[in-house]
């Protein structure tokens, strides 16, 4: 897993790539808090998570996303999931996440 | 081994309503399509292969009561309402000679675990021996205390078998009429227990239900991973849905599927148990469930695939 932190139309935007799973969650929690932690201190209202490069994210990520969107709702700062690709679209609605999270196809859908 | 699921629902025990089993036929008619079947074994053939398992079934509304049977003596994980027909059908086997001890394992005391005791058969043949076995040390007045006249007309010192309860320890082993026992303590309101039971051929099961793994606390979940290791079936508490466990219904005590089979792959286990099922569910719900944890082990899987079933009751699974 792999993942890079970027700042894009007003949004922190969190590229991963990989597996999020049993062995990689913590990385990636660390990198979503990083993120949320941008968003504030430069003023922006919203990070933009892109799932289109992920293998798969497993029930750790998930729940990872979750803990991320608890710190960032302290801040007023919204999450929204970019671009799943096929596979992340089916885990998102197998997960119900698709019900916790707004789902966009591009960064700009979410302005 | 043999694994036969008496009691497969969780919280509180359902039936179908009789509006649900006429829209079961109508379907299945309007399935059948104008057809014909040629006797009896014809239309069971029909209804078993070209009809789903929610149109043609019922995954059944008894609460948790799960029997496996490995050895001369009874083992039994909970009491809830599917301990009824298990004491029943038991006492026909103590007529064909088998043995009359029955030991239990209890996850926890909370009602839809225990409720089946007081209609129980053999607690009144005062040559059966009970051993309830349980990691709580207040088992005992649980018992008791729900068939207290308030509660129950039959108190619990007109029961005629010779009782006993063992109190179970965590990180210790047991050795119960020859079956290897091991538990855990898991997440829920009071606590509960896993158990793992290893026979003496070597097969294992995982008894693992009204278990929250909590989202904050996924570095622990190694524990349970351990716990399962190489388990030969797991039964899971797969509740609710992964955004359910961690929103609304999170605290609630119970898991999902999502955490169910990652924690099974990690495991290395062979086949999961979905259990516990979700009262308000109807059985096209299960179904859907099941469909979509199977979906989900092959999207995630690394290693050998994990045979996922869903538990229903009178489901038996020959290990």
């Amino acid at each position: 897993m792999n993942y890079s932190l970027d700042v894009q139309d007003n949004a922190v935007v969190v590229r991963v790539d990989g597996r999020v799973d049993e062995s990689t969650w913590q990385e990636f929690s660390a990198g979503l808090s990083e993120a949320v932690r941008q968003a504030g201190k430069a003023g922006l209202a919203h990070v933009a998570i892109d799932l289109s490069e992920l293998d798969y994210m497993s029930s750790r990520g998930l729940r990872v996303l979750t803990v991320a969107k608890r710190e960032a709702d302290e801040s007023a700062i919204s999450i929204s999931l970019v671009s799943p690709n096929q596979v992340m679209r089916e885990i998102l609605a197998i997960s119900r996440y698709d019900k916790l999270f707004a789902v966009t196809d591009s960064i700009e859908a979410k302005e | 081994m043999l694994v036969r699921f008496w009691g497969t629902r969780g919280s509180l025990p359902v039936a179908p309503t009789a509006a649900t089993i006429q829209r079961k036929i109508v379907n299945a008619l309007i399935s059948a399509d104008g057809r014909t079947f040629d006797g009896e074994a014809d239309a069971r053939r029909f209804v078993e292969h070209e009809l789903s398992f929610a149109a043609g079934a019922t995954y059944g509304g008894a609460t948790p009561c799960v029997e496996i049977e490995a050895g001369p003596s009874y083992f039994i994980c909970d009491m809830g309402s599917g301990l009824r027909p298990f004491g029943l059908d038991s006492m026909k086997r103590n007529e064909a000679g088998h043995s009359k001890t029955y030991n239990f394992f209890q996850s926890h005391l909370h009602w839809d675990h225990i409720m089946g005791f007081p209609f129980f058969a053999p607690a009144f043949d005062p040559e059966a021996t009970i051993r309830i076995h349980a990691g709580h040390p207040d088992a005992e007045e649980a018992f008791r205390r729900q068939q207290e006249e308030i509660s129950f007309p039959v108190p619990f010192e007109w029961l005629r078998a010779d009782i006993e309860f063992v109190q179970l320890t965590p990180g210790e082993t047991h050795e119960v009429d020859g079956m290897r026992v091991e538990t855990i303590l898991q997440h829920h309101s009071h606590g509960s227990y896993g158990y793992r039971f290893t026979d003496g051929e070597g097969r294992i099961v995982i008894y693992s239900t009204d278990s929250e793994h909590k989202l904050e606390k996924m570095a622990v979940e190694a524990e349970f991973i351990t716990f399962f290791g190489d388990a030969d079936l797991v039964i899971c508490d797969t509740m609710y849905s992964l955004a359910d466990s961690v929103s609304m219904k999170e605290d609630w005590g119970h898991s999902s599927n999502l955490v169910a089979v990652d924690l099974c792959h990690h495991a290395k286990a062979k086949c999961l148990a979905l259990f516990h099922h979700e009262p308000t569910y109807a059985d096209e719900d299960i179904e859907r469930m099941h469909q979509e944890t199977i979906r989900y082990e092959e999207l995630t899987r690394e290693g050998p695939p994990l045979d996922v079933i869903c538990a229903y009751d009178g489901l038996e699974v020959r290990l």
